[in-house]
């Protein structure tokens, strides 16, 4: 799957487009894991490229998030297109990843 | 590593006689079927969303715990969601069970012992011999539910279970149950598979309760 990298106001900013499902999310938790440097203070997925995630896609945006909590690292999605915000409040997702509305405003969360 | 259902089995053991914790079978049976289905999943044959469970890979993954129900999801003709594979699982819950059983009995975890009441109906004990793997697993549910860390898939899906039979009754005293209240609920959540177990298990909950009422 593609995922647009680059690294913003000192935050890694990643853009995955597409599904993040049981064929692709290995790859994304890969490639987000070979993007994130060990010196990154903060990451922000900006999700609106995305269609669709399923319990797979969710499992990789949350073993990224643990690696990142593990070492005092910022995590946040922004976003989030309607089908992906419903799956991502049911499952509760919401409480202990940090979900903004838009890029800017994810980047300024983490960033402080 | 063990398989979901191994874990389960270990947890609803009394650890001082190897008996079984007084916990309600039908409970039990959801958690077998759910705990199937969550290996199935980190398997990467299944995945689910919030309205359906999708066949990923119909390869048996040589494990013969999990193989029956990867043959029938992969047989079925029309598309379910979790809660149905939930609910049809737990069918062969018994089967599930004996087999995790048989299989902590052959991995030197625990033994098996008959016991005969009034010599005529056979009790059986499963007393733990090496008692390494149960610890790991408390371990890691306690790890997760005393603090605020992100848990990983593995651990949200225990915790999830556990709850569902009502293992934390056992597991932990009243108030330090009543503390952990919150982030059980919080955790068991994060999982789809864990959320149709416990729909599941409110759903025969709350018919063996309108039974009762209807029977008073």
């Amino acid at each position: 799957m593609e995922v647009r990298m680059e690294r913003r106001e000192g935050a890694l900013l990643a853009v995955p487009e597409g599904r993040i499902d049981s064929a692709t999310a290995r790859d994304f938790e890969s490639k987000m894991k070979a993007a994130i440097q060990d010196d990154d203070r903060a990451v922000v997925v900006n999700l609106s490229q995305l269609s669709y995630i399923s319990s797979a896609g969710l499992r990789a945006v949350l073993v990224i998030a643990k690696g990142l909590w593990r070492r005092d690292a910022s995590f946040a999605l922004c976003a989030l297109p309607d089908t992906v915000r419903e799956i991502v409040q049911l499952s509760g997702f919401d409480k202990i990843i940090q979900i903004h509305g838009s890029e800017v405003e994810a980047l300024d969360a983490v960033g402080n | 590593m063990l398989c979901f259902a191994e874990e389960i089995m270990l947890l609803l053991l009394d650890d001082r006689d190897g008996s079984f914790l007084p916990v309600p079978s039908s409970s039990v049976r959801s958690a077998l079927a759910g705990a199937v289905l969550m290996d199935l999943a980190l398997a990467n044959r299944i995945d689910t969303d919030l309205h359906s469970l999708i066949l990923v890979d119909d390869k048996p993954t040589g494990d013969a715990l999990l193989d029956p129900t990867l043959a029938r999801i992969a047989e079925s003709e029309q598309a379910h969601d979790a809660h149905h594979w939930v609910q049809r699982t737990s069918d062969h819950a018994d089967e599930i069970r004996q087999s995790a059983l048989d299989r902590l009995v052959e991995r030197g975890i625990l033994n098996r012992e008959e016991d005969r009441f009034l010599w005529v109906f056979r009790s059986r004990r499963y007393p733990t011999v090496d008692g390494t793997a149960e610890r790991e697993v408390k371990l890691r549910i306690m790890g997760v539910l005393l603090s605020d860390e992100i848990p990983d898939p593995r651990d949200i899906a225990i915790i999830g279970l556990s709850d569902a039979c009502g293992l934390f009754d056992h597991m932990l005293a009243p108030p330090e149950l009543a503390q952990a209240r919150g982030r059980i609920d919080q955790v068991r959540k994060f999982d789809l598979i864990g959320q149709s177990v416990a729909n599941v298990v409110e759903q025969i909950d709350e018919l063996n309760r309108l039974r009762a009422r209807s029977d008073l």
